[in-house]
Parts: C-alpha cells; sequence; structure tokens
C-alpha cells in the first residue's frame, strides 16, 4: 500500500452527461464479447454466410458482363439482389445471432446477477435508465453487426456491381425492409434476452430458457393449430412472427393468409412491453446495498 | 458544510420501520455506522446514496439535497460495496477505468486515473489480469480504486475488511487512514467489526432498531460517561462496599478481595470515596478512573437488548 510513497492526485476535471457512461456500458459489453474465441466461432460462421454471398454477386456481376444470356438466366431464379435474397440473408444470419446472444447473454445480463455487477452500475452517476438502455444498445449492436450490416453493404455492392445506380431507385422497398427486418430483429431480441438473462442468469438455463422459447413456442403453436384448425396459434412462433414482419417489410409476405403483419406486430409489441416490465422489475436500484 | 444532515428521516418498507424519525447532523470527516443486523444502516446508506428516497423528512448530504440531486451526489460519492460487485471478464484496469466513466470522466482520463489508482493501491502488478482471477484481499482494493477512481470526496465503505486475512486488514485499514489523513477524504464506515471504527473513525452514529441512538465524536460520547473507576484499598472493604451500594454506586466484583470496579450516579464527586472509606475505617489505597472502550460505549448507548 504505497499510496504516500506514490502520492494520490486529486482529478478536477468536467464530468460528462451520464449518456456517455451508457456508451462505456455498450463499448465494454461488446469488447467482452469480442474478445471471446468461442464466439469467434460463431462470428466466423455469419462471415463466411456473408462471404459467399459477396462472392456470388461479383460473380454474377462478372458473369453480366461476360455472358449476357447466362445472366438473364441467371436472373430467373432471383438468387440474389431481390427483397426474398435479402431477407433469406438476414434470416440465415439471425439464427446465428440467436446462437451466439444465448451463450452472450450470461456474459452481458446474467454476470451482472450472479457477481453484482448491478451493484457496481448503479452506485455511479448514472440511474437506472442508462444501465437499461445500455445494455439493451450492446446486444441491439450485436444483432446489428451480424445481420443488417453485412446485408446493407451485400445490397450496396449488389447496387454497385449493376450498370447503372438505377437499382437503388428502383428498388427502394428492399432498403426499407433491410432497415425495418434488421431493427424488429434488434428491438425484440435484446428486450427479450435482457428479461430471460436477468431472472435465469446461469448459462446453460439461460441457453434452454433461450432456444426454448423460439423452439418450444413453434412446436406448441403447430400443435394447437393442428388441433383447432386455427391459424392464429402460429402467433405464437415468436421466431416466425420476427420473420413474417421482416418479410412485410421486405413487401414479400402474402397478405392473404393468416396470421398477418397487423397480428404478428401485436403479438411482438405485447412481448416486448412484457420483456420490459420483466426488466423493470429486476434492476431496482435499491438492491445496490444488501 | 455537513457531511450529512438528516431532519426527521423515516422510511418504512411496506409496513416495516427501517429508520424511524432521525434527526442527525454529521461533521466531515471519519464516521463509523454501527448497529446490528437489521438495524437500518443499509436503508441508512441507500439513502445517502440517493437510491432511495426516504418516506419522509428532508436529508442532505455535501450540501446537495439527496431527494433530487441523487445523481450529482453519487458523482461526488465512492461506494465500496460488500458484495462481489465485479464484471467478470473485464480486467482490472478496464473495470476500474469503466467506473470512471460512469462517473463522468472522459475516457482518455478515466483510463490514466485507472492506472494511477491501481498503482496506488498496490495492484499495478495485477491490473491486466481478469477480476474473477483475484484474491480476496485484491478483489477489497479493486473495489477501492473504482471507488476512488473519480476522486470522490466521500467513500461510502460497507464492510471493507471483510474477509481479509490480518496482515491485508492491516494494510486497509492503513490506507484508509492514509485517504483520510493526508487526502481529507471523509469515509463513512459501516461495519461490525468495531475495532475497524476504533482505528479509523473519529465519529461514531449508533444504530439499533431504526433509531440512531447516539452520533458524533467518540471523545464527547465517552465524555458522556466518566462515571467508571476501579477502586484498590486495604483493609476489610465489605462495609465500604455496602456503603457504596446504598448510595447508588454500581459495584462489580473484578476477581480480587482488595478491588473493585464501581459505576458511579452521575452526579457523584470523586471525594465522596474518600469520605466513604474514612467512615468505614478503612484505607482507600487507587481510585482509577477506567476508559470506556467502543464496545462499552455501543452497548451503554443501545441498552439492554
Amino acid at each position: 500500500m504505497a499510496i504516500e510513497a506514490a502520492g494520490y492526485h486529486e482529478w478536477a476535471g468536467m464530468r460528462r452527461s451520464p449518456w456517455w457512461g451508457t456508451w462505456a456500458i455498450v463499448r465494454t459489453g461488446l469488447t467482452m464479447v469480442l474478445r471471446r474465441w468461442v464466439f469467434w466461432v460463431l462470428i466466423g460462421l455469419g462471415l463466411l454466410n456473408f462471404l459467399f454471398n459477396f462472392a456470388f454477386i461479383y460473380l454474377k456481376a462478372t458473369i453480366d458482363v461476360q455472358n449476357g444470356m447466362l445472366g438473364n438466366f441467371l436472373d430467373n431464379y432471383q438468387v440474389t439482389g431481390t427483397g426474398r435474397a435479402y431477407a433469406d440473408f438476414m434470416f440465415a444470419q439471425a439464427s446465428i445471432t440467436a446462437l451466439l446472444l444465448a451463450f452472450a447473454g450470461s456474459i452481458l445480463i446474467g454476470g451482472d446477477y450472479r457477481h453484482g455487477g448491478v451493484v457496481y452500475y448503479l452506485s455511479r452517476c448514472i440511474e437506472r435508465r442508462h444501465y437499461i438502455v445500455g445494455k439493451l444498445l450492446t446486444i441491439a449492436a450485436v444483432v446489428t453487426i451480424i445481420t443488417t450490416l453485412p446485408t446493407l453493404f451485400l445490397y450496396l455492392e449488389f447496387g454497385f456491381l449493376t450498370s447503372s445506380l438505377d437499382y437503388f431507385l428502383e428498388h427502394p422497398r428492399i432498403l426499407t425492409g433491410i432497415l425495418g427486418y434488421g431493427a424488429i430483429l434488434a428491438v425484440v431480441q435484446s428486450l427479450l434476452l435482457f428479461a430471460i438473462a436477468a431472472w435465469v442468469p446461469r448459462t446453460v438455463p439461460l441457453v434452454m430458457t433461450w432456444l426454448g422459447v423460439f423452439v418450444l413456442f413453434r412446436a406448441l403453436a403447430e400443435a394447437l393449430r393442428a388441433i383447432n384448425d386455427n391459424r392464429l396459434w402460429l402467433l405464437l412462433g415468436i421466431w416466425e412472427d420476427m420473420q413474417r414482419l421482416g418479410r412485410w417489410c421486405f413487401g414479400s409476405l402474402d397478405s392473404s393468409k393468416t396470421p398477418n403483419a397487423e397480428q404478428c406486430a401485436a403479438v411482438l409489441a405485447v412481448l416486448c412491453a412484457v420483456c420490459l416490465t420483466l426488466i423493470l422489475c429486476r434492476v431496482r436500484a435499491v438492491e445496490v446495498v444488501k | 458544510m455537513s457531511l450529512l444532515e438528516l431532519d426527521h428521516v423515516s422510511h418504512f418498507y411496506g409496513t416495516v420501520c427501517a429508520l424511524n424519525d432521525v434527526t442527525l447532523r454529521i461533521e466531515p470527516g471519519t464516521v463509523g455506522l454501527i448497529g446490528q443486523n437489521g438495524a437500518g444502516k443499509s436503508t441508512l446508506l441507500k439513502i445517502v446514496l440517493g437510491l432511495i428516497r426516504p418516506t419522509s423528512g428532508r436529508s442532505r448530504a455535501l450540501g446537495l439535497d439527496i431527494r433530487t440531486q441523487g445523481m450529482e451526489l453519487r458523482g461526488r460519492i465512492g461506494f465500496m460495496p460488500e458484495a462481489e460487485a465485479l464484471v467478470p471478464g473485464l480486467r482490472g484496469v478496464d473495470l476500474v477505468a469503466l467506473a470512471g466513466e460512469l462517473c463522468g470522466m472522459p475516457r482518455k482520463h478515466a483510463l490514466r486515473r485507472a492506472h494511477e489508482v491501481l498503482s496506488h493501491l498496490g495492484l499495478e502488478e495485477a491490473r491486466y489480469r481478469r477480476c474473477e482471477e483475484y484474491s480476496v484481499g485484491m478483489k477489497q482494493r479493486l473495489k477501492l480504486a473504482a471507488a476512488l477512481v473519480h476522486d470522490p470526496e466521500l467513500l461510502l465503505l460497507d464492510e471493507p475488511t471483510a474477509g481479509l486475512d490480518p496482515d491485508g486488514r492491516e494494510a486497509m485499514l492503513g490506507l484508509l487512514q492514509s485517504l483520510a489523513g493526508r487526502h481529507g477524504k471523509s469515509l463513512l464506515l459501516s461495519t461490525h467489526l468495531l475495532g475497524d471504527v476504533d482505528r479509523v473513525c473519529e465519529q461514531v452514529m449508533i444504530v439499533h432498531r431504526g433509531v440512531v441512538r447516539g452520533a458524533g465524536r467518540i471523545g464527547d460520547l465517552r465524555a458522556q460517561y466518566r462515571g467508571r473507576y476501579r477502586l484498590n484499598w486495604r483493609g476489610d472493604g465489605a462495609p465500604f462496599l455496602n456503603q457504596l451500594r446504598d448510595n447508588g454506586v454500581r459495584v462489580q466484583a473484578d476477581g480480587h478481595a482488595d478491588s473493585a470496579f464501581v459505576e458511579t450516579p452521575p452526579d457523584w464527586s470523586v471525594r465522596r470515596f474518600f469520605e466513604l472509606s474514612s467512615r468505614c475505617d478503612m484505607t482507600l489505597r487507587e481510585v482509577a478512573p477506567q476508559e470506556e472502550d467502543l464496545e462499552e460505549l455501543y452497548h451503554r448507548v443501545i441498552g439492554p437488548t
């Protein structure tokens, strides 16, 4: 304890807004995820999918230039450049993200409850809302980095590799779709993961609960639909609700089929409200001093 | 400016009264907060941190209204909790720097200051290790570093020596004394270990069943009670002790036939010992005032339980 020898200096700088603290929480959370090699396996899987699509778009552009007929032939299959292709890509990326979040949840959120991290955060110059927003943004950032950003990159690549920039003007719905589906995935998954990890902080139970919400609910929805012959039961499948709403953003959802986009949106809105309530109940400043 | 001012503060958890009409004023310095489990210490700490609003009453800390300026107040307070309160996966230096950023420090300042504070606390070798790899004593110092990084005026310390070995405890107490003595920090030390309070604090706040039974300088509280003596005599002491009892003096045997501890009533004069001894025809050899230790002070203040 050489405090006298080393000298203790006073600090008299200007303090910044507590929202800077939120940014610090986001940055720290991302660092914690990216520091673990096990997550890089899943991130690598997403990167592989992205590189495959990236290379295919480049290949198709090359074929278009060198052999127009073959290019037109490939266009018939709409393997890339269409709203449906981007939605499929995002769906694949979102599946990888969901798997990553299942394991990252205990580090980003669960650890705060198991090791007193909530005490650490809430005893500083931030309010409960700054902490909650910081954690939600961290999860949303992970989702966005793996799903939305690569899709946007592919969209730009495809547009710039066509003969003119008309692609962007002719397909504005694709951009809306990418951003809309990305926002749905980010908002729903961040709220859902925070709520689950706050109440089930340990890794194994958290992974089981997180995957159970998507897998079991889907199986339950299918079973109830088969028993009651009512397609509205399909709304219980949260993962599919997000997918349907995403396709609606891209303009590729069949509106004549039940459940429709409005019904899916209503279910997801209720789910988000429930998650937010659970989060607010769990993040209570009075538990800081035990 | 007072460190803490409470004016008729009460706090209820449902129907359970945690603090009951507390009014006090604590001056800057080192303050020990002592009391049994459930006495209301934690509630008091929560109120000082601005994390809960008292059910009734007014409260100020460091001149700020706790009810309306809680966040600003936490910027001037460093809190070292008893719970682990760490973020697993983070390196020591990152944890302390993050604490600084959460207190409003710019990133560069927070990082620089984290290195400084960790070096000051003797953790320079371990600062790049993940905090879950630290020993108990190192974790305590790491929590103290996180509480100190933004240079607070007041440190709230909840059981700072819990789980430390004797050497670690000695070092921690030395460090706290140094922070208070050389660097002018005010400390509010909540602990069950009265020895820690005796060693570090000038003032004490004794909480019992939601009521602050005594608060002020330890010396002043001791001065309220100067009626304890050890008497030593030659000859038969039995009549003398009977005379003392008849005059309202509490006599406590010390295991010897020629001496005893006595507690006198408030208006007692030492001269009366000699008057009574001459009346009983015996020689009083020694009247030694007894210093009250903190444990005795605590038990006297809270009364019989």
